[in-house]
This record gives C-alpha cells, structure tokens and sequence, in this order.
C-alpha cells in the first residue's frame, strides 16, 4: 500500500502540470498537486497523509524540494512559487485546516491568515467568520483547495470588517 | 535556454583571457603563503575528514561537488582549481550554475582571505542563489527534534533537522518556515531489505527544504511523534554561511548511512560551518545517534536558547482526556462510535465549554485513527467530520490547552553506549563481568527523554571470567532486541510486539556453559496502572529458535508465552519482573521455564546500579552491576 503511494506521489509531481490544468479546470494553476492528479486514489479527499507518507522516506522531498534543483511544478531551487503559496499551504494542510476552521482557531488557520494577507489584529474575526462558514468552506475545500481558497475570499468580501483590512 | 545562457557566459571569459592568469597565478601564490588549504574553514566547506594514515578524503559522494577531479581526496589541488573556476561562467556542479554561485560559500570565504581585485576577478551576480535566499527571509536557525518512532526502522532513534526562522515569524506561523533536511532517497519499490542497504550506506542522501508544516504533518499527525525544537544563539554572519553552505549542497550527494553518516550527522556539519570552531561532526568518528547529537549541541556553551515542545497528536488526545470528568469520557466514547449522540439533549445539558473540550478531544481521538493504517480510516474519518460539523455549530473558539510533554527533553537523558562491570553467582560458581552495548536504550535503563516503555538495544556484548576457570566467556551477545510496550486503553488497542537475535549461556545436559544462539519474537499486548506510581503490565505469545551443540541434532524451534511487569518505585528505582514457559516442538523435544526479577537505581543522568536475577531451566544467575554511560 505504502509503496504505491510512494510510487503515485514522485509519478505526479513529476507529471507536466499542464497535462493537470487541461483535464481539469478547477485542479490548481501548474503545481501538479491537483486533484485530477489524485483521481485515481481512492482518498482523494486526504491528499495530505499521502503526500506525507512520501516525505516520510525523503522521496518527494527531494525531488519537489530539492535545494538548487531548478524549476519543478510549483517549486523553483526546492522553494515554492510565490503565486502558489497559498493553495499548496491550503491543499496540503486541508485536514488540519478543516479541523481548526470548525474549532475557531489554530497555528494552521493563522497562518493561512497570513498567507492571505490578513493583518494580525483582525485574525480573531476571520477565525470566527471560518467557523461560521465551516460546511460551506470545507464543501469548497474538497471540491479543491482553489475553491476552498476562492470561496474564503468570497466570504471575506462580504465581511464588513475583514473587507476593509484586506483592502488596506 | 541553458545553452544561451552558456555561451553568453563565455564572451566575457575569453574577452579577459589575456590578463586571467596572471591575477590568478597571484592568487594561487598567496593561497599557499597563507596555507588556505590546509585550514579548517576550507576544510568544512568540503567536508574533508583526516585519514587515519595521513591525508583527508571528502565524505562527499558526488563529483560534481569538486571542481578538480582530484577534489575528493586532496584539499589543496581543489582550492587551486575552484579560483580558476571563479573566472569563467561556465556551469558546474548538479545545479548547473557558475562556480561563484554554485560554490557561493567557498567563493565568499576566499574572498575574504584573499581580498579579490573586483576589476581582475568580476563578482557574478547569483540571481538564483540571492531568490532562494531572501525567500528565507532568515533571523534564526532552530535545531528540530522529532522523538524516535518504533515503527519505522529508519527513524527508532529519532530525526533532527533545521528550521530557518523567518523574519515576523509568530508561534502560529512559524511552521510556515522552510527546513533544511536531509534524508536518504529510496527507490519507490524498497521493502524489506530497506534496513540493510540503509546500513550499507546503498542510498544516495540529499538536502532538500521541506516546509515545516509537512513536517509538522508528518511527525505530528502521522507518526504521533513529539517534536522538541531548539532554538539556537547565532550571529546573522553565521547564518548566513550556514544558509550559503546549504546552498552548496544542492551540488552534493552522500551515501546515506543510517549509523553515522545520517540525518544528524549532516546537520552538524552544517552547523559547523557557521562557526568552524564548533567542531560538532567531529564528536561523532563512528556513528551518530540524534539525540547524542542534540546533547552535543547543548554542550556548546550558550549555543542553545529556548526549548519548545510541540507534542503529538497522540499526547495532545492524552493530556486532554486526563482533563476530562469521568462522564465526560463516557461522552468522549460515545461519540467517538456514535458522532450523532452529540444532538442529544443531555449532551447539551453541559457547560458550553466543557462540550467543546469533549468534541475537540474526540476529532483529535479520531485523526489519530483516521491517519493510521487501518481499514476504518475511512470510518473514523467521516466520524471526524460530523464531530466537527457539530463542534462548528458552537460558535467560540477553543482555547489552546498548555500541553506538559510525557517524556523529558531528549538531551536530559542518558548518554546512548553503555558499559557495565559487575558480579555474581551463577549456580554456585562466582564471577566477574563486563559488558558494551553500542546503542540505545533498554527497558531498565533511566526512562527520562526516551520513548517509554520502548527497549531497542544494538550490539550488546557480556563477557564474562569464572573464579574457577582459567579464562573469560563470551556469557551473551545480541546483535538486536528490541521490545515496544503499547498500554491499551478503552480507545487505544494497538499491539506490543518483541524481537531479539543473539547468543546466551546455557546449562543443557551435560554441558555446564554452553553457548546457545537464540532468535525470539513475540506479539502481545499490555495494559497501564497507577497503583504505586506507573505499572505496565505486558503478556506475549512468542516463539523462539536455539542453535547449540548441546541440543539433540543441534537445535530446537518451540513457542510459548511470556507475562511481565515494569513498575516505576520511585523517580530513580524500576522494577521488570517478567516469566516464560516455551515448549519446543522441533529439534529436540522439550520445555523451558525461565523468570527474571531485575531492578535499576539510577544515580546519575549517565550511571546507574542494577541488580539481576534470573533463572532458566536450571540456571539460577544473580548479577550486581554499575552501569555508565558515555
């Protein structure tokens, strides 16, 4: 089992990721993290234990995150794209991210704050506007982690107080 | 593209052709007045270790690491062809860059020390290298300690690796940092030979920066491992050489050797390059065990700031259930097999905050089993989802419990080689002993920052002189023995298993002390009270092999079971009491019985008293020892 796993996750990192993009529109710009990449697994709603079982033995770490690599999906010299950040930080964190969306806080929810520009002293109201919005969000988040992140953005919009932070 | 940039490169170089070689013969001439290749920065930077007949050889593996082909193995002949190489823009190395930037650390250390001429010897720009490093965006360097995991082979002892501490970092975001890790690279197919071409050093090893919080992930959520992260006291100078060599070993590949050229092992070199004086890679000639590494570090005086402890999954479910009412866990059960009993009326009935405590420690309950091998995962993990759908209905936040870690920091334990002098009786004959044990841990030995209740010795040799006879024995050796206690409780169930390969002392027949080669494994399970202090009590079904000349047809293969206590008396006394009965169906025909009653006072972080009894068959064995640790 952890052997086709180990096998899955170096075959679609190192897959093309237009090949990911073509097939499935909603799969994630170029990182070959999308979910079409995942379609053939049987949990593809938990890409993160998979992804992690690979690291476990260094495989994927050094083949996405190897240092002066060069340009590999959504990695260039083993550090993710900047226009990636935050869908590999939603995708790969989406169990956890669930987790602490539904309770209101967490390491994982505030730094996805972060890496949305939410300013420190307005991370109390997207924590609380997360857990409001919880089925929504995670319904979004399984669809893919683009959706997910597009819909917290959708949601802070709307919000009287997150809009005008996020603004500034 | 690579060709563009390649033959663009080469214009300026051939345009300075003409006065190259004179700046250059002037370098080489004051290289060797100021000795730079025998110094210990140069040294580092490549990783040269002294031979044991004179002469160094690099530890690196990869060709593409030196720039003369004589690299590996003389020090000097690099440093002339690497201020050649800085001339020319012509790519080296796996990173495919020019030598200035692929070798950024040795370019700026020889710089330095030989005070380039700007106008003779252009500096280049390193577009790649100065991305990757602002990316950082580096104020500290954090030493991270992942506790060892039993069930993986690899990673028993522990890992260790380097976080880069961002700049605005908060304690919640800090696993938005990048690692520096190293790990072997295995081919996707490894399976059981796994350990022993880790050992062989058959993998290539690599650098590679992981993001933390995959590594959060991994030693966290899925192999319920705690994480102890050291900050370290270091200047911006010497993380920045840190940060630079690291970017020099995306040129570099090792053979991974799981004993001594490991994950900790590289690490320390790495740090020795912040500061050459720092001397850590060479506290460890033979082989390196994380957390004698760790203790290595601390060592340095100064250079570790605060600890943090982040624990696993598996502790946060612990220590939140330790705060929990006894019909608080009757909840906590049933929602774990029901998640809708969290709509009923008496559930509601409780403080909203004691509800959530129930329902926070129930999802982390089921994410340890969700994320687990097992065929329920996908059970447990839709269980996981309607709990937080209900938890997401109560509209405040958890509060973040202060978790107290269950086992000590890992550098307030013992020093992982052991030897032993001691004597006794065995039967009615004295004795003196010694013993070595090369690694790491058994159940007796001082429990504090070791995996409790977890034992895996490596190379463990007694010898033994009889007042009565003329020379010493070899009494026992084992190469491997490892036992992994697992209490159960009303949620968790999961297996204790042993297995030993090694050589003892019998008494069989006619033969008084006979060697008697042994392989014994069993699988069991074990359960925790708190009568006095902490009582594991444990039961294995087992069987086992001998191999000895006093054996009918020279061997017998026979199963039985075991049962067993482990009881802390006090903080320093431990108790492991444990009988077996095995009957050996093949070979020769027979049965044994053996008990043994031992107890462990510790005196120091490394020294400890024991007292043994055992008895087998018709062996009665009494041993005083005073063990240390080193």
């Amino acid at each position: 089992m952890k052997k086709v796993l180990l096998f899955s996750v170096v075959a679609l990192f190192g897959m093309q990721a237009g090949l990911a993009m073509a097939a499935n529109p909603d799969a994630g710009p170029g990182c070959g993290l999308g979910k079409l990449a995942w379609g053939d697994y049987s949990h593809q709603k938990n890409i993160a234990p998979q992804v992690l079982m690979a690291t476990t033995n260094g495989t994927f770490g050094s083949q996405t995150f190897g240092i002066s690599s060069g340009t590999s999906g959504c990695t260039n010299d083993g550090k993710v794209m900047a226009e990636h950040k935050t869908t590999m930080f939603a995708e790969l964190n989406f169990e956890n991210l669930s987790q602490e969306m539904a309770q209101g806080q967490g390491e994982h929810l505030a730094s996805l704050a972060a890496l949305m520009g939410v300013p420190a002293q307005h991370q109390g109201e997207f924590f609380a506007m997360a857990q409001e919005h919880y089925t929504t969000l995670v319904k979004a988040g399984e669809a893919s982690p683009v959706a997910m992140v597009k819909a917290l953005n959708a949601t802070m919009a709307a919000h009287p107080v997150l809009a005008q932070a996020i603004l500034k | 593209m690579v060709l563009l940039l390649w033959l663009s490169g080469h214009a300026p170089v051939s345009a300075h052709a003409g006065s190259r070689p004179v700046y250059l013969d002037e370098l080489h001439q004051q290289a060797k007045a100021l000795g730079l290749a025998g110094r210990r920065e140069w040294h580092v930077l490549l990783h040269y270790r002294s031979n044991l007949f004179g002469g160094y050889t690099s530890e690196q593996d990869d060709p593409g690491f030196f720039l003369s082909p004589q690299g590996k193995t003389d020090p000097e002949a690099e440093l002339f062809a690497t201020l050649a190489r800085f001339f020319s823009q012509d790519l080296v190395g796996r990173s495919k860059q020019p030598a200035q930037c692929a070798f950024v650390a040795r370019y700026n250390w020889l710089k330095t020390q030989l005070a380039f001429d700007e106008t003779k010897l252009p500096e280049q720009t390193c577009e790649r290298f100065q991305r990757w490093y602002a990316d950082f965006e580096a104020i500290g360097l954090s030493l991270i300690f992942p506790s060892g995991f039993m069930n993986n082979p690899s990673s028993m002892f522990g890992h260790t690796f380097l976080r880069v501490d961002q700049k605005n970092q908060t304690p919640q975001t800090r696993i938005l940092a990048y690692t520096i890790n190293y790990a072997a690279e295995l081919p996707p197919d490894a399976g059981i030979e796994y350990p022993f071409k880790g050992i062989l050093g058959l993998y290539p090893g690599y650098f590679s920066t992981i993001p933390y919080y995959l590594k959060v992930q991994e030693y966290r959520d899925i192999e319920n491992r705690d994480i102890w992260e050291y900050r370290l006291n270091l200047t911006p100078d010497q993380i920045r050489r840190v940060l630079m060599h690291t970017w020099e070993m995306g040129n570099a590949t090792f053979d991974y050797y799981f004993f001594d050229e490991n994950c900790s092992y590289h690490i320390l070199a790495l740090l020795d390059a912040a500061d050459p004086s720092f001397r850590l890679a060479e506290d460890f000639p033979f082989y390196t065990i994380p957390a004698d590494s760790m203790r290595a570090v601390l060592e340095r005086q100064g250079l570790v700031g605060e600890v943090v402890y982040r624990p696993s999954r598996r502790t946060l479910v612990k220590r939140k259930r330790e705060a929990l009412s006894p019909e608080e866990e009757q909840w906590l059960r049933r929602l774990v097999e029901d998640p809708s009993e969290a709509t009923r009326e008496a559930f509601g009935a409780l403080p909203q905050a004691r509800r959530m405590l129930v329902l926070d420690t129930a999802s982390d309950y089921l994410r340890v089993r969700g994320d687990g091998p097992s065929d329920m995962q996908k059970v447990w993990r839709e269980r996981n989802r309607q709990i937080l759908s209900a938890r997401a209905e109560i509209h405040a936040p958890s509060t973040e419990m202060l978790v107290a870690p269950v086992v000590d920091r890992p550098d307030v334990g013992h020093q992982t080689r052991r030897v032993s002098v001691g004597g006794g009786w065995r039967n009615d004959r004295a004795f003196e002993e010694v013993a070595f044990r090369m690694a790491y841990h058994d159940l007796l030995d001082p429990e504090p920052g070791y995996t409790p209740d977890a034992q895996i010795e490596v190379l463990n040799v007694g010898l033994r002189h009889y007042h009565d006879s003329s020379q010493a024995r070899l009494e026992r050796f084992n190469a491997i023995n490892i036992v992994s206690l697992s209490p159960m409780d009303g949620l968790f169930r999961a297996p204790s298993w042993k297995a030993s390969i090694g050589m003892q002392t019998v008494r069989h027949g006619d033969c008084q002390l006979c060697s008697n080669g042994a392989f014994n494994a069993g699988l069991g399970g074990a359960i925790e009270s708190r009568w006095l202090k902490r009582e594991v009590w444990f039961a294995f079904a087992e069987t086992e092999a001998n191999y000895s000349k006093a054996y009918e047809e020279r061997h017998r293969i026979g199963g039985g079971a075991s049962i067993g206590l482990l009881a802390d008396l006090t903080d320093r006394w431990k108790l492991l009491a444990s009988g077996t009965y095995l009957r050996y169906a093949l070979g020769e025909h027979g049965d044994d019985i053996r008990w043994t009653v031992a107890q462990r006072v510790s005196v120091l972080q490394n020294c400890a008293v024991r007292l043994e009894y055992n008895h087998r068959d018709r062996d009665n064995d009494v041993v005083f020892s005073i063990q240390m640790f080193f």
